[in-house]
């Protein structure tokens, strides 16, 4: 294999877990601070059909993909006004959202069905990226340097900031933290937001990352992979980037098998497309049989604070 | 004036019963203003999607049809709920138990007689619980989370049917359309009603709330489900096993989200297409909790569902409603039901008002 359709398969690979690990990254600060938002597809089908729209209108990705975000983080609202100031169940609120987001997205991208998207391609100068091993570094859209830098910025808020400590606090236990003096509730309530808009900024990666049309229902469950991801990084954001390229690799493996013709076409091109949520349930199998699967799992993970008990 | 939320002693059982009902009527009411603002016919939406399917008689036997796969599946799914269980991967329960349905009519396709249907429902539920065994044996022995792996394994049942229905499956004679042969009458649901569109889904679908509410309400399994459910600890004491009652509900839910898949192959569908998931599995979730879990509740819930699906269809050709609206109406159902239920734990008083004098 040569070095060139290497680097081509690996910049591939960043560009399919670039949604799932932005995604995944939101969700992880949500659940350090001890809340369990289920509705990560709907919010990111959200930010999807918003982040076409307005990139469409306005022919502004950058726009677009703020928009995508509020818009993640407005829905995002939603369900932490019924969860944390309602008290209502996580998990079905997660999942109306959900539904919510697949509705919402559904109505609003079917007059966008066959118009064409310009992808948001690299910002380097095109000389740059002629190269191979020099496209590996500048060759990206925005959106992946976006992606890395999120990562190093979520690490570094929970493991080295005041306020990053405080979110902790607050998801391993609640309690305490509110008895000295933390808005519980306040706190949870940024963290979804910032899920939210992560979600939003993820979801909007599929138009203008991956496949610059509308295509319904176009994030085809990652959301979930995403959720399933942040068990399998035992909540930490360096482990999450090699998680998310692993799955951005088994999701590109349809392409190339495909491609490639020979031994991998004995087995359906239906079943390399069910890879991605085969090796979800065989991570989370891997991660169980480990000696402290969920060790490190926020302790008030999923559970209401109410003030005054 | 302010008010505040005070913690109910007792969960409020008159609560529990109007929230679903003021959950539905404030979605029409918002759901209205809402669409209208987004510029569509609000208030034409809500005629159309909530009340003509109940006023056009011509429109009562599609709710018949409309009904039965929710509620088959709600039922199941209501049951796994109470006891903390979460399958949210019906619709690829219902896909394969579909598939196997399908499976036992090609293999019967020259041959006749009353025993292919049951052959066929059995195939279906068989189906239904094999594909939630991978979940179910992971969750009790690895403590997996059965939400990821149902619903990771619905994706995979999308794929197995494209498989099935574009490869080894496709009939010879469908000129590259991909699709199964037609199911012969021995493969296929009887119309109960002379000259309607109506089969045997819906009074099977009736018959599954009735054993439910008898199985819950008055047997001791029902006693356990609900026990492990809402008190692990009280339960481990009576002897009830968490891993046995997780197992018996997972296969209950997937069983019968199987068997709703077998009605609606031999039924409506009367073959096997690409189109066949239809997101009954997931609507399913919002019958459940619309219903309180309760089985004659999901009875109700999967009614006022099926009214929205037949009104999404009429609201569609009469004023142009895109079909994706109602989801969105269905969606804002399950919020409000969510939102109505901090009324069944808690009750709003006065600040400054003590006890529950002042309460509403």
């Amino acid at each position: 294999m040569s070095a060139t359709l290497l680097i081509a398969m690996l910049i591939t690979m960043i560009g399919a877990s670039t949604p799932i690990l932005l995604a995944a990254l939101g969700e992880l600060v949500v659940e350090k601070s001890g809340v369990l938002n289920l509705g990560i597809e709907g919010m990111m089908l959200t930010g999807a059909v918003v982040g076409f729209a307005v990139t469409y209108t306005t022919g502004n990705p950058w726009l677009g993909i703020t928009i995508a975000a509020l818009a993640g983080a407005a829905v995002s609202m939603i369900f932490a006004f019924l969860t944390l100031s309602l008290s209502a169940n996580q998990v079905a609120t997660g999942l109306a959202l959900t539904i919510f987001g697949t509705g919402f997205s559904a109505l609003f991208g079917s007059e966008y069905t066959g118009k064409p998207l310009e992808l948001f391609k690299s910002i380097f100068p095109a000389s740059l990226a002629e190269d191979p091993y020099l496209r590996l570094i500048f060759g990206h859209s925005p959106l992946v340097y976006f992606s890395f830098f999120m990562v190093f910025a979520v690490w570094w808020f929970l493991s080295r900031t005041r306020a990053g400590l405080i979110l902790r606090a607050v998801g391993e236990n609640d309690v305490s933290a509110h008895s000295i003096g933390y808005s519980v509730i306040g706190i949870r309530y940024g963290a979804v937001a910032f899920g939210g808009a992560m979600a939003g900024v993820g979801g909007a990666c599929f138009p203008l990352l991956l496949t610059p049309q509308w295509v319904e229902g176009l994030t085809a469950g990652r959301g979930w992979i995403a959720l399933a991801l942040v068990v399998f990084a035992a909540w930490r954001p360096l482990r999450l980037l090699a998680g998310a390229y692993l799955f951005g690799l088994i999701a590109t493996m349809e392409l190339y098998t495909q491609a490639a013709g020979g031994v991998f076409r004995i087995i359906a091109p239906e079943m390399w497309a069910s890879l991605p949520y085969l090796a979800t349930i065989g991570v989370l199998v891997i991660i169980s049989l480990g000696r402290s699967a969920n060790a490190n799992a926020p302790a008030c993970l999923g559970k209401p604070f109410e003030a005054g008990h | 004036m302010q008010f505040r939320f005070e913690k109910r002693a007792e969960p409020s059982r008159t609560m529990l019963y109007v929230t679903p009902v003021a959950a539905v009527l404030l979605t029409m009411v918002l759901g209205a203003i809402i669409f209208t603002i987004i510029g569509y016919d609000g208030i034409g939406a809500v005629r159309e999607i909530f009340f003509t399917p109940l006023t056009n008689s011509l429109k009562w036997q599609d709710l018949a049809v409309k009904a039965a796969p929710p509620l088959i599946i709600g039922g199941g799914l209501s049951i796994g709920y109470r006891a903390n269980v979460w399958n949210i991967g019906a619709e690829g329960q219902y896909i394969v138990g579909g598939l196997a349905a399908t499976g036992v009519a090609l293999l019967t396709q020259d041959m006749s007689g009353w025993w292919i249907l049951p052959l066929m429902g059995i195939a279906g539920i068989a189906g239904g619980m094999a594909y939630v065994a991978v979940p179910a044996f992971l969750r009790v022995r690895l403590k997996v989370n059965e939400i990821l792996t149902t619903l990771m394994l619905t994706y995979v049942a999308v794929n197995i049917l494209n498989y099935l229905v574009f490869g080894p499956w496709k009939s010879p004679t469908s000129f590259g359309q991909p699709q199964t042969v037609a199911f012969n009458d021995s493969q296929s649901l009887p119309y109960i009603i002379e000259g309607t569109i109506v089969q045997a889904g819906a009074p099977i679908a009736i018959i599954v709330a009735l054993v439910a509410w008898f199985v819950m309400s008055r047997t001791m399994f029902g006693f356990q489900v609900t026990t492990v459910g809402a008190a692990p600890k009280a339960a481990a004491y009576a002897g009830f096993s968490a891993n046995k009652t997780i197992l018996a509900v997972l296969f209950i839910s997937g069983g019968l989200a199987g068997l709703a898949g077998m009605l609606e192959a031999a039924g409506p569908f009367g073959r096997m297409v690409p189109q066949f998931p239809s997101n009954y599995g997931f609507t399913a979730i919002i019958v459940a909790f619309l219903g309180r879990l309760h089985p004659i509740g999901v009875l109700f819930a999967g009614v006022v569902l099926a009214i929205t699906f037949v009104g999404g269809e009429v609201a569609q050709t009469t004023i142009a409603l895109p079909n994706p609206a109602v989801g969105i109406f269905q969606a804002m159902m399950l919020f409000l039901l969510l939102a109505g239920d901090v009324l069944v734990r808690y009750r709003i008083v006065r600040a400054g008002a003590t006890g529950g004098r002042e309460a509403i």
